[in-house]
């Protein structure tokens, strides 16, 4: 176990660091000086040349070519890509534009991003569950057909007319019942929109999982026992689909603190998403990279969470 | 080297003889009258795709200021927008734009996933690990993250320029497709691989080695013929996703140019026009997406159901 934590633990390393120079390169030929946004033209050269060289861009981009490749030596890590590193592993990256550091930007926005996911991530998988149970308890009837055919419905409508749609909708039934400044609690709205957009996919994929354990012997042999069908269902055949199902659900949760980025574009939502929007757009690459790190990071993290729950909860699997 | 006949003799195998995965899959598909109709409903959508820039070829510049943002009636059936051109036209041409970009971006993602899956599955150790290092790296950025990165890296950058195959990656549809497809190939680079390793150790991959044939050559002759589907079945899929895609980048500014009609923009033109009862963008941009994705979803299960009964979903 410990040697198999250890080894996924570098493993992640190494994938932590491709996204860094990943994200490092994709942002940097972006075309444009990035200067040319933060110092007026009328400062001069001077002022230019000194932002520059206070957020390090003067320097090589990859490594030091002064010094050759010479990995041994400590000047050749005195290169924008291994300051960059250096910065966002220890929480110390700056916003070009407000100079304010990362952890504190995302500690303030990060909580209206999960004010919106949390509840629809919750409400979403609730729902689901309970709709992907019912239609599969009654496989192959026409309550299955026709739930079935639904979230295929549901599926093809894009998100952005589910958001357009539904806050048109609450505008119509009552004014103030939809999303407004002056109804800022009515959080209900994007809350709601996530969890329909979203049901149809869940629904089909927690059908195959419990209709995939449905199919095993045991319960064909809990059945033959005379177990009624409710009790074989809501206690064994759920009871082991929880394992790819809660799976789904970690691999979500980094991309949940990114917020939807999607709804807090179109409510206006200060959220991180519309952060790495704007900042993308301001070309503030040190917070963009930083969300980017921050993600891929979690997501990495919850990758090796899911494979030893596995090993905790299936004695079936063994980790090498 | 293996003369050709032993190459085939190794390549079919014992099973059932005569009839191959294909023709059996083609039966399956055409006894299913679900699948049959989805089909031509695409079939459709690709006429149209194709007619529709034919019969319109000037309506980008066909702006009528006295008759803008008009409700739909006999003369212009789904209305006008708000430069005075047809909304009928606009949403047939769209068509032509969602499916180039879909198409496009899944001929470059499908391959592309299939031959990394492919020798990363047969070759193993470092190739391996260096194309599962890649495409975790990849999956571990948020995809909208990556798309939007590769949108304004794209800004300004015209390849080939002065050339027939002029790509203008910021205005046209180009950008969106390359996007697209060099960040889609993930999903199918996984599940070709871990066919592929399943592959590789069965007895007439052994057999091919035996007689000498030399790896890549196993690799691709022998090996790739029987992950084929698994490409197809992505293809399928992938449409659906580059088509919503589409849709998304041109909600954030950042899908195709100004000039090119595109259910996209007339879905996120809506934006603005709903509240004042403009409805006729919105509802036929998405009408017209609604069917084809419907068609696409329905079909690329049914492919899947046919090529592989084991997996059979919904």
């Amino acid at each position: 176990m410990a040697v198999f934590i250890l080894r996924r633990l570098l493993q992640a390393a190494f994938t932590v660091f491709g996204v860094m120079l990943l994200s490092f390169l994709l942002f940097r030929v972006m075309p444009g000086d990035v200067s040319a946004r933060y110092v007026s033209g009328k400062l001069g050269k001077e002022a230019r040349q000194a932002w520059l060289e206070k957020h390090r861009l003067n320097l090589h981009l990859l490594y030091n070519k002064d010094v050759g490749f010479r990995p041994w030596r400590k000047e050749f890590y005195d290169a924008q890509f291994f300051w960059h590193l250096h910065d966002s592993a220890t929480f110390r990256s700056r916003s070009y534009k407000t100079n304010e550091r990362l952890t504190d930007i995302i500690a303030d926005r990060a909580k209206y991003s999960l004010a919106i996911t949390v509840p629809a991530m919750a409400l979403g998988w609730l729902l689901a569950l309970v709709v992907a149970s019912v239609v599969a308890y009654f496989r192959g009837t026409w309550i299955d057909h026709v739930g079935v055919f639904v979230s295929v419905l549901g599926m093809c409508i894009p998100f952005l007319a589910y958001m357009i749609g539904g806050q048109w909708l609450m505008f119509q039934i009552y004014p103030p019942a939809a999303w407004g400044l002056h109804n800022p609690f009515n959080i209900y709205v994007p809350v709601s929109i996530a969890v329909i957009a979203g049901l149809g996919a869940s629904v089909r994929f927690y059908r195959t999982v419990i209709l995939d354990e449905a199919n095993r012997d045991y319960v064909r042999t809990a059945l033959a026992k005379g177990v009624p069908l409710p009790g074989v269902m809501f206690k064994h055949v759920l009871k082991n689909c929880m394992l790819p199902i809660l799976t789904q659900l970690v691999m979500v949760i980094p991309f949940l603190i990114m917020g939807s980025l999607l709804l807090e574009q179109f409510f206006g939502i200060n959220g991180l998403g519309d952060l790495l929007l704007t900042s993308i757009n301001d070309r503030d690459v040190p917070v963009v990279t930083g969300l980017t790190f921050l993600t891929a990071v979690i997501y990495t993290l919850a990758l090796l969470l899911t494979d030893i729950l596995y090993a905790v909860f299936d004695p079936r699997v063994r980790l090498r | 080297m293996a003369s050709p006949e032993n190459a085939e003799l190794a390549a079919s195998g014992p099973g059932r003889a005569g009839r191959s995965l294909w023709a059996d899959a083609l039966r399956r598909l055409r006894r299913d009258r679900i699948a049959v109709l989805c089909f031509a409903v695409i079939l459709v959508y690709v006429v149209i795709a194709i007619v529709s820039p034919l019969l319109f070829p000037r309506w980008s510049d066909e702006h009528d200021y006295d008759n803008i943002n008009l409700a739909p009636s006999g003369r212009h059936w789904l209305g006008t927008d708000a430069l005075g051109r047809s909304v009928f036209q606009k949403t047939l041409l769209g068509a032509n734009t969602s499916l180039t970009v879909a198409f496009m971006a899944n001929v470059i993602a499908v391959p592309l996933g299939m031959v990394l899956g492919a020798l990363a599955g047969y070759y193993a150790g470092w190739v391996d690990d260096l194309i599962v290092w890649l495409y975790t790296t990849l999956a571990s950025i948020p995809g909208i993250i990556l798309l939007v990165a590769i949108r304004f890296a794209f800004k300004e950058v015209v390849l080939f320029e002065d050339s027939f195959f002029k790509m203008d990656l910021d205005e046209g549809m180009a950008g969106v497709y390359l996007a697209l497809g060099v960040m889609s190939w993930i999903g199918t680079c996984r599940l070709v691989r871990a066919e592929v390793m399943k592959i590789r150790e069965l007895d007439y991959v052994l057999a091919a080695r035996a007689i000498g044939t030399r790896g890549i050559v196993t690799l691709f002759r022998h090996v790739f013929p029987n992950v084929l589907h698994i490409g197809i079945i992505q293809f399928s899929l992938g449409f659906v996703g580059a088509i919503k895609a589409e849709v998304m980048l041109s909600f954030l500014g950042l899908g195709v140019g100004t000039g090119v009609p595109s259910w996209g923009r007339m879905i996120n033109a809506a934006r603005m026009e709903l509240v004042v009862g403009r409805w006729w963008q919105l509802t036929s941009a998405v009408a017209a997406m609604f069917f084809l994705i419907l068609a696409l979803n329905i079909f690329g299960d049914r492919l899947r159901d046919a090529f592989d009964p084991r997996l059979r979903t919904a």
